[in-house]
């Protein structure tokens, strides 16, 4: 797969390239400080970094653009001799689409709203290969096609806001790819995709670059991505390629900080289970919440039908322990969270806390609780009123739960941020004075002020770079060690929710499908759900890669819409091993001989056997 | 190299980029709005007295032209040093023989009071109900919401007309008219705003910690909110001197002989088809550019929140 | 799917018409104005002022007067069910005829100057957009700043001082036409087009000079608002996300700029829906300085003589042109943007 390092000329060479953001007064940090690397034919380079660092900079003036109020400030960007730098912007505009393709992040906005997907394509085509109207209709038709939408004939006709976010992407491949250009850089191509959907896409759009025939540039902060697409790794860091390797060595021994950093979840080898145990609370502690058949509907606005967000919910989370609750969008896994601190109202079940049933209490018998159970929510900026500084955001729980000072809460305020790694003198900072990894400490520390024993930790990690990632994994471990606080922790991360948690469940359209220990779900899933789930999740391991071993789809199609739930198991449309039984019978949750749960008459029956696991395939 | 840049600048993908560059020290709307409109405030308070002649009496010199622009330097030397009997007239006078420019300095307490007092009542009433709407969402606020749509579709200048030549031609008639016209822009603005900042993590955080529905409104979401009611404040101000002067132009607004800059364009109107153009010349410049400084002040405060 | 929305928007619209009806009823009558004592001398006895006011119907229960106000009661007096808005308190004619006979003015001259404040103010608008910073671009946003703060009937004076007391190119502000020429025969009640359906040519030109003054101020007054509106939309729609792609799709360069333009538009129509609302009643200003004899004079005559029905009859007509006005815009709008149409 390594293309032979040969002394043609390559594709693209970027030297030196320099691009900022002049802003007076102020001196000027430039996003993109001395970059150069080289991409040859038909290579598949991944370039990883943390956010900010200025990769989507350096894709954009790749092709000569520039986010204004920027500028480019220097450098030589050959693409096949030709320096893009120097030629004018008629020339660019040749080049742009038909040598060079871009996918970027947020496809939905990156389509022209008004237009239909099909038209922009043939736009898009149009620009390059000017012909008549039928054959760049025929043109779109064929890239749709391509990139595997299927009805490509009815489904051109779409416009954005009709399109889902893997479905966009998919256009933008279309388009990008329409005049064949020789290089597709894409950025961050898949963020804001579901697991199985990403696994999907990416599968789809390197088959399509191989079929073209063109080189691509795959930059993005997901090691896994990286594992599974690509051939060569450059790590930008600080404006600069500080790494550049084949993907084989890079993974097995990186060179730079930076590189170890990130690899260091990956590369740890304790899963959490064994050492976790010893260190939280040895034997068998009590249980702090025990959730028994929580149930939660939304009534749709101006019809009588209704989302099933949550069915049948039970599980029990133990003094020191760590539940994690995986699955994709409408998994119903953040409503599950909501529920259990009463952001939401059950429509049924009981959540009883340390022996109280709280599922029903009004909101001013709650009032005692909430100092006991906190939650800590997925956007780290959006937590914060912007207004207020760290030390008011802190201070605003002990105003409520305590009878404390002004002056002791400040006091207290100053140590909850040393707790959480932060220091003091930030308390009369505002949020935007600092990053997302730092603010989601902050959250972490309101949420400690009370001294709570239980958390609900609701994709705490999804917003922030993988370093930050790895950062508040290791405090979230290193503050239930010292506190014996509880945890739910919710993520689509696998990885991380290997990492953390004692038991996982996986939830689909509401329901729990499976529910065991964390070794017992990763290393050998039995609900056909987790193990494609499990198969789609992207493990950073270069020696199995996901392209090399052409992994038979396991779900077809896309997730279901929550509103019409058929009357027997929610997978059977997708499910490869469905029988008639399956559609009729509402699958319930029965237990294996070895603990864990199973919804699923045929694993549970002893029907469909334990096969080679797909973990066990990369672990190790 | 260059020619990227060009490229760079025709395509202009910034998140925002203002007009002109904010992070310069002197911009120059700033400066001329704050110059204008704190010369009005100055006028609205010492106007009346400052002129040369009390803007209520006449003079016996009817429709005298203003002095031309060569024998000004000459009147005022001639003024300071005392050697006149009687001030010259700066603006002339009109048909009525009042001094224009006694009425033109004075005419700021007049539509400058109204202006303020009907933007603040309208700014604090459109905000709070705009908060109740926008956060309470029940059928009470659903039905401000409607009321508020009715009284937005009243045609403003005609409304403006019937509440003030039927309630009597008084100041405070006429700030309750156009606070009632300016009302709903407020309630609209407000809302929108509210609807957005109701679902922020912020909010959600407050909520389960416990505080009251009540106190996150007023304490995480209401200042949250403002910023498009803060802008709208000036620009309003603008219009409401415009409407002022339009009523009264009409015969609707305030009663003469207080000095009011629509009233005396009404009077001196007559007069410009005999070719005397100062009695309705003069106050109009003065509500042309004080309601421009209004205008560059508000449009100022909007680049400083986008940027 | 069209047509449902627009029955439902008419729908809609008849209901806050009935309810603004309703309101402006009860509003006048509560404010303490006194409309009899118009109609009577100093003097009257009470038994004039009683009988003054059982003529205009005051002396029946506030209930009874919407009611046949209404058209409830046609036994008593036809009410807006039957077509009839009354008869003016001041003239004795029917409102209907009156406002017929005015508003035609208003809404000519308003929208001759709306077409031309929008074919100036797009490229004008666009002009600052594509080069933003530049001096274009200060001048542009300088004008649109400007124009926008302007009490029009100042300019109108100036206009006429200018262009017809000094320069003598405009006629005397005297009306829609000399005072000296016949009138045609009023088919739709616009001038302009009762002149060439008269087939007198002379008459038309004469028309157009005439209100060739008024436009040119109403136009500079309209102008700035929209063309501050449009460089600003442009503005943001050649920041976007999609015009940045397109540019990385290698589109040229017009066809960039059309993306662009047409994002821009969407909003822009909100405006010029209010603003033309807004002229309908504030165009009165403007009338006045040209002795125009629209629907503004017309309101203003019926307010300040108290004229009830003739005010409730202004309000009904003007708002219901605004509504349909908005609606017409709505329309274009979905036609732009399929995102709203496809709700």
């Amino acid at each position: 797969m390594t293309p032979e390092h040969d002394d043609t000329v390559p594709l693209l060479d970027v030297h030196e390239l320099r691009v900022g953001y002049p802003v007076a007064g102020h001196d000027p940090h430039l996003p993109v400080d001395g970059l150069s690397f080289q991409i040859r034919e038909r290579e598949v380079v991944g370039l990883v970094g943390d956010a900010g660092c200025g990769k989507s900079t350096a894709a954009l003036a790749l092709l000569g653009l520039v986010r204004a109020p920027g500028r480019i400030l220097g450098g030589q960007i050959r693409l096949d001799g030709r320096d893009l730098l120097t030629l004018g912007d008629a020339e660019l505009r040749r080049i742009r689409g038909r040598e060079i393709g871009i996918i970027v992040q947020n496809p939905r906005n990156a389509l022209n709203p008004m237009l239909s997907v099909g038209r922009q394509i043939e736009l898009a085509y149009h620009a390059h290969n000017p012909r008549d109207r039928p054959a760049d209709r025929d043109k779109a038709v064929e890239m749709l096609s391509m990139v595997g939408i299927n009805d490509p004939e009815r489904r051109r006709h779409a416009y954005a806001h009709e399109m889902s976010g893997g479905m966009a992407q998919r256009g933008l491949i279309a388009m990008a790819l329409s005049s064949r250009p020789k290089l597709l850089i894409a950025d961050e191509p898949t963020s804001g995709l579901d697991v199985t959907i990403q696994a999907q896409f990416l599968d789809q759009m390197w088959s399509t670059v191989q079929d073209t025939g063109s080189a691509m540039l795959l930059i993005t902060q997901e090691l896994g991505i990286i594992a599974n697409y690509c051939d060569r790794v450059l790590v930008m860091h600080d404006g600069r390629i500080v790494e550049r390797a084949p993907v084989t060595q890079y993974f097995a021994a990186p060179q730079h900080a930076y590189s170890q950093a990130i690899l260091k979840l990956q590369r740890d080898d304790a899963c959490a289970g064994g050492e976790l145990d010893d260190a939280a609370s040895p034997g068998n502690p009590p249980s702090i919440i025990d959730v028994r058949s929580l149930s939660k509907r939304f009534a749709l606005r101006g019809t009588h039908s209704f989302v099933q967000a949550v069915q049948d919910a039970s599980f029990t989370i133990e003094r020191g322990r760590t539940l994690g609750l995986v699955g994709e969008s409408g998994s119903g896994k953040t409503t599950v969270g909501r529920c259990l601190v009463r952001l939401l109202d059950p429509s049924e079940g009981q959540i009883r806390y340390q022996g109280d049933d709280i599922a029903a209490l009004s909101r001013r018998a709650m009032r005692s609780y909430r100092s006991r159970m906190q939650i800590v929510l997925q956007d780290p900026f959006d937590s914060l009123n912007p207004r207020w500084t760290l030390g008011e955001a802190l201070a605003e729980p002990l105003q409520l739960h305590t009878t404390l000072t002004r002056g002791e809460r400040r006091t207290r305020a100053a140590e909850l941020l040393s707790l959480v790694g932060l220091s003091a003198d930030q308390l009369d900072a505002r949020p935007r004075d600092l990053g997302a990894g730092a603010l989601q400490r902050v959250n972490i520390a309101k949420a400690l002020a009370c001294e709570p024993e239980f958390i609900v930790l609701d994709e705490p990690t999804s917003a922030l770079s993988p370093r930050s990632r790895v950062e508040l994994i290791e405090l979230l471990q290193r503050l239930q060690r010292e506190l014996q606080v509880s945890y739910l922790f919710i993520s689509h991360d696998l990885t991380t929710v290997r990492y953390l948690c004692h038991t996982v469940a996986v939830m689909y359209l509401g329901q729990i499908v499976e529910h065991g220990s964390v070794e017992q779900v990763f290393e050998n899933p039995r609900h056909p759900y987790s193990t494609a789930l499990l198969s789609a999740h992207l493990f950073p391991d270069p020696e199995h890669r996901r392209v090399d071993h052409p992994t038979p789809a396991a779900l077809q199609g896309e997730i279901p819409s929550p509103i019409d739930l058929p009357d027997g198991c929610y997978l059977a449309g997708r499910c490869p091993h469905v029988i008639e039984a399956c559609r009729s019978h509402a699958q319930d949750l029965k237990p294996l001989p070895d603990g864990r749960t199973v919804r699923c008459q045929r694993v549970t029956g002893g029907e469909l056997g334990v096969g080679p696991s797909p973990v066990s395939d990369h672990d190790r | 190299m260059s020619r990227a840049e060009i490229a760079a600048a025709s395509t202009e993908g910034a998140q925002r980029a203002p007009a002109f560059d904010t992070a310069r020290r002197f911009d120059p709307l700033l400066i001329v709005g704050t110059l204008i409109v704190a010369t009005v405030c100055l006028l609205a308070v010492w106007g009346p007295v400052i002129g040369p002649y009390d803007p209520t009496l006449t003079t016996a010199s009817v429709a005298v032209p203003p002095p031309s622009p060569s024998e000004v330097p000459g009147l005022l030397i001639a003024q300071f040093s005392g050697q006149l009997e009687t001030p010259p007239h700066w603006m002339g006078t009109d048909a009525n023989g009042y001094d224009v420019f006694s009425r033109v300095i004075a005419a700021p307490r007049a539509d400058l009071t109204i202006a303020l007092l009907a933007t603040a009542l309208s700014a604090i009433l459109g905000v709070g109900l705009g908060l109740l709407a926008g956060y309470f969402r029940n059928i009470a606020t659903e039905l401000l919401m409607r009321v508020s749509d009715v009284m937005q579709s009243f045609p403003v200048f005609i409304s403006a007309m019937v509440l003030v030549a039927l309630a009597g031609r008084s100041t405070t008639n006429i700030v309750i008219a156009l606070a009632f016209v300016y009302t709903p822009i407020f309630v609209r603005l407000t809302r929108a705003e509210v609807l957005s900042q109701r679902s922020r993590g912020f909010v959600e955080s407050a909520r389960a910690l416990g505080t009251s529905e009540l106190t996150i409104a007023i304490r995480h979401v209401l200042p949250n909110s403002l910023t498009p009611a803060l802008i709208q404040l000036s620009v309003t101000v603008g219009f409401a001197i415009l409407l002022t002067a339009g009523l009264s132009f009409v015969g609707a607004g305030v009663r003469p002989p207080t000095p009011e800059w629509g009233l005396m364009i009404s009077t001196g109107a007559n007069q410009i088809i005999l070719g005397e153009w100062w009695p309705s010349v003069f106050p109009g410049i003065a509500i042309s550019l004080t309601v421009f400084g209004f205008a560059a002040l508000g449009n100022v405060v909007e680049r400083r929140h986008d940027a | 799917m069209l047509l449902r929305y627009v029955l439902k928007r008419l729908g809609v619209g008849a209901l806050q018409l009935a309810g603004l009806t309703v309101a402006v009823f009860f509003l006048i009558r509560w404010l303490p104005a006194d409309p009899v004592s118009r109609l009577v001398s100093m003097n009257a006895s009470d038994e004039a002022y009683a009988q003054a006011a059982a003529q205009l119907g005051l002396d029946r229960p506030l209930l009874t007067q919407l009611a046949v106000y209404l058209g409830f009661r046609p036994d008593l007096e036809p009410g807006i069910l039957q077509g009839s808005l009354g008869v003016s308190w001041v003239t004795g004619s029917a409102i209907t005829q009156d406002i017929l006979q005015f508003l035609p003015v208003t809404l000519e001259l308003i929208t001759i100057s709306f077409v031309i404040a929008f074919l100036v103010s797009i490229p004008l608008g666009m002009l600052g957009a594509l080069n933003p910073g530049g001096r274009a671009d200060k001048g542009v946003f300088f004008y649109g700043l400007f124009a926008g703060s302007q009490p029009e009937f100042w300019w109108g004076l100036l206009f006429v001082f200018l262009f017809f007391f000094k320069l003598g190119w405009a006629p005397a502000p005297l009306g829609s036409l000399s005072p000296m020429s016949m009138a045609p025969v009023p088919v739709t009640g616009f001038i302009t087009v009762d002149t060439l359906i008269a087939g007198q040519p002379r008459l038309f030109v004469e028309a157009l000079h005439h209100l060739m003054l008024p436009v040119i101020t109403l136009v500079f007054v309209l102008s700035g608002p929209i063309v501050k509106m449009v460089r600003q939309n442009m503005l943001r729609a050649l920041q976007s996300d999609f015009v940045l792609y397109a540019n990385c799709l290698g589109l040229p360069r017009r066809r960039v700029a059309r993306y662009a333009l047409r994002a821009a538009m969407g909003p822009s129509l909100t405006l010029i829906g209010i603003l033309y609302g807004f002229m309908l009643s504030g165009a009165v200003l403007v009338e006045n300085v040209f002795s125009l004899g629209g629907i503004g004079q017309y309101a203003v005559r019926s307010v300040l003589s108290f004229d009830y029905p003739a005010i409730q009859g202004v309000v009904l007509v003007i708002t219901a042109i605004s509504l349909l006005v908005y609606l017409l815009l709505d329309l274009v709008h979905a036609a732009i943007d399929p995102r709203i149409s496809h709700r």
